[in-house]
């Protein structure tokens, strides 16, 4: 049983990676219906630009010389700020173009996954194939309730998965922007005649995805400190597969389907051989599938896309 | 001279769908753009809002002036929030996820620094219905309600040029005489109206004046009555 909660708590982590990571590709699907591929890399991205930022500010090695506390509050935001930059930057110099010309959707998720490639091989290219290790940013405590290992890390991670679904749940529900990103996703064609610029909307759901995602590399590299370029890949697909199974498109969807595939992976890894991790959370996702098409969450689109 | 159009050409990759075509609009009155199916009228339409590929026909030639100034090459939300312009288009493209305030809170985007409380009390006097409805997803409301949220919507962004393309399209035939009412009274108010329709005959009894198009021309022109009473009118497009 204990084994059991234990367990629940590291899937309840692992999860919120996954939902992070996870919610970048939902609201880009519901806003454009592309599927951004090159999104597990923007968290490889976030990942990177916190060693930076946080190495720039800690004692004693950084420029600025700030304590830990004061680096890790600075780094966060920062964090947050540059890898929408990158993600932005991705839909400005790479999508934009491509959509304005009319391109069809798949060249635009080529061109996707293409990204992708650049930022991991660019990153290889400019940082070498030697693995980075983010400075540690708060001191470890570990927690037991009943039996259960708890780090205060971990404990972070889930509440700031917790927090951001909060604050997305409201921006999409309550806010002006919010009401125009679901607009978009019943239809594109109708929002500039309401005098709204749809590339604005476009601009903010990258910032948001981009953020979201900085966010999830920073606290994956504090929680598992080897940075390298390709750290994004894997997690990456995963992390869509769990939108999928969520039900792309919608936020709690991303939620659902993030812990969903935590959970499964980390129960069996550890009551079976490890080896058959990824074999079995992948086959029950495909069942989910099978039986619900749209996901958990998702809706059959009735409307022309 | 509110709008002139002139020598307008615009086409579909290589397919032309206008071919020179000239009209105008004045303040306040209602112009109806009549003719059957593929005569350009709603390409027409699309291009004074300023929509492009894949929406719309790409402009190749000609001019299109608001008061004086070209739009060509403007970008939509543009025209919608520093001209005033604004279009219901042709099968309404209401925002069936949102409620039917959201809707229309959505169209005030433009002007967020402004009240809107007395537009939507404009609305909902103009149109009851949607007030008895604020709260319901918009893709519940049957059709001629869905046309009064498309209207109603594009009211909300304080429009003084209206744009109608086909608004009487899959409406019972009482509907469809309320609506063209309502575009009467709206226009009483102040409002601009430009209306493509396909049922002629409703069209010119409302309208001002109206042009005729065919195949991407504008075969003929003049006062709305006039039009109503010319044989040759009468025998292509008001059945006889």
């Amino acid at each position: 049983m204990e084994l059991f909660l234990q367990q629940c708590v590291n899937a309840l982590q692992w999860g919120s990676f996954y939902a992070l990571i996870a919610l970048g590709y939902t609201l880009v699907y519901g806003v454009l219906r592309l599927i951004n591929f090159a999104h597990g890399d923007i968290f490889m991205v976030g990942a990177y630009i916190a060693f930076f930022v946080s190495t720039a500010f800690l004692a004693p090695d950084g420029v600025f010389g700030f304590s830990r506390e004061l680096s890790l509050a600075l780094t966060i935001p920062l964090t947050m700020v540059f890898t929408s930059i990158v993600g932005v930057a991705l839909e400005r110099i790479a999508y934009r173009p491509l959509m304005r010309k009319g391109a069809h959707r798949l060249y635009v998720v080529i061109t996707a996954l293409m990204c992708g490639l650049i930022l991991e091989n660019g990153n290889l290219a400019l940082l070498g194939a030697s693995r980075k290790t983010l400075p540690t940013l708060l001191d470890k405590n570990i927690y037991s309730l009943g039996g259960v290992a708890v780090t205060n890390l971990k404990l972070w991670v889930i509440f700031a998965a917790a927090f951001v679904f909060v604050v997305l749940h409201f921006i999409v529900t309550k806010t002006r922007m919010g009401m125009a990103m679901r607009a978009v996703s019943w239809d594109k064609f109708a929002l500039p005649l309401m005098g709204i610029p749809l590339e604005r909307v476009i601009v903010f759901t990258f910032i948001l995805g981009s953020s979201v995602a900085g966010l999830g590399g920073m606290l994956f590299a504090m929680s598992y400190p080897v940075l390298e370029p390709y750290m994004g890949a894997m997690t990456g697909w995963k992390a869509f597969i769990a939108a999928v199974v969520g039900g792309i498109g919608d936020i709690r969807g991303a939620f659902a389907g993030g812990f969903l595939l935590a959970f499964v992976e980390i129960m069996v890894a550890a009551f079976l051989p490890s080896t058959f991790r990824d074999l079995f959370a992948f086959s029950i996702l495909l069942f989910i599938l099978w039986q619900r098409p749209t996901g958990i969450f998702g809706k059959p689109l009735t409307t022309k896309i | 001279m509110l709008l002139r159009v002139s020598n307008l050409k615009a086409a579909y990759g290589k397919i032309e769908a206008l071919h020179g075509i000239s009209f105008h609009v004045e303040k306040g009155e209602i112009v109806t753009l009549i003719g059957a199916n593929g005569a350009g009228k709603s390409t027409t339409l699309k291009a004074l809002m300023c929509l492009t590929p894949p929406e719309s026909a790409t402009v190749t030639a000609g001019s299109m002036e608001f008061n004086g100034a070209s739009i060509i090459g403007m970008e939509t939300y543009r025209v919608v929030s520093e001209l005033k312009m604004a279009l219901v288009p042709e099968g309404r493209h209401i925002f069936g996820n949102l409620t039917v305030m959201e809707n229309l809170q959505l169209a005030s985007w433009s002007r967020k620094n402004e009240n809107t409380d007395e537009d939507l009390r404009y609305i909902f006097d103009l149109f009851p219905r949607l007030a008895e409805r604020a709260r319901q997803r918009s893709d519940t409301l049957s059709g001629g309600e869905q046309q009064m949220l498309a209207i109603g919507r594009a009211l909300m962004t304080k429009c003084s040029v209206l744009l109608l393309d086909e608004p009487s399209m899959g409406l019972a035939p009482l509907v469809m005489y309320n609506m063209f009412r309502t575009l009467k009274k709206l226009n009483a108010d102040g409002l601009t109206i430009i209306v493509v329709e396909q049922n002629a005959r409703l069209a010119l009894r409302v309208a001002d004046r109206g042009y005729v198009l065919d195949t991407g021309e504008i075969i003929a022109e003049g006062p709305a009555e006039e039009l109503l009473r010319k044989p040759e009118i009468k025998a292509a497009y008001l059945g006889g």
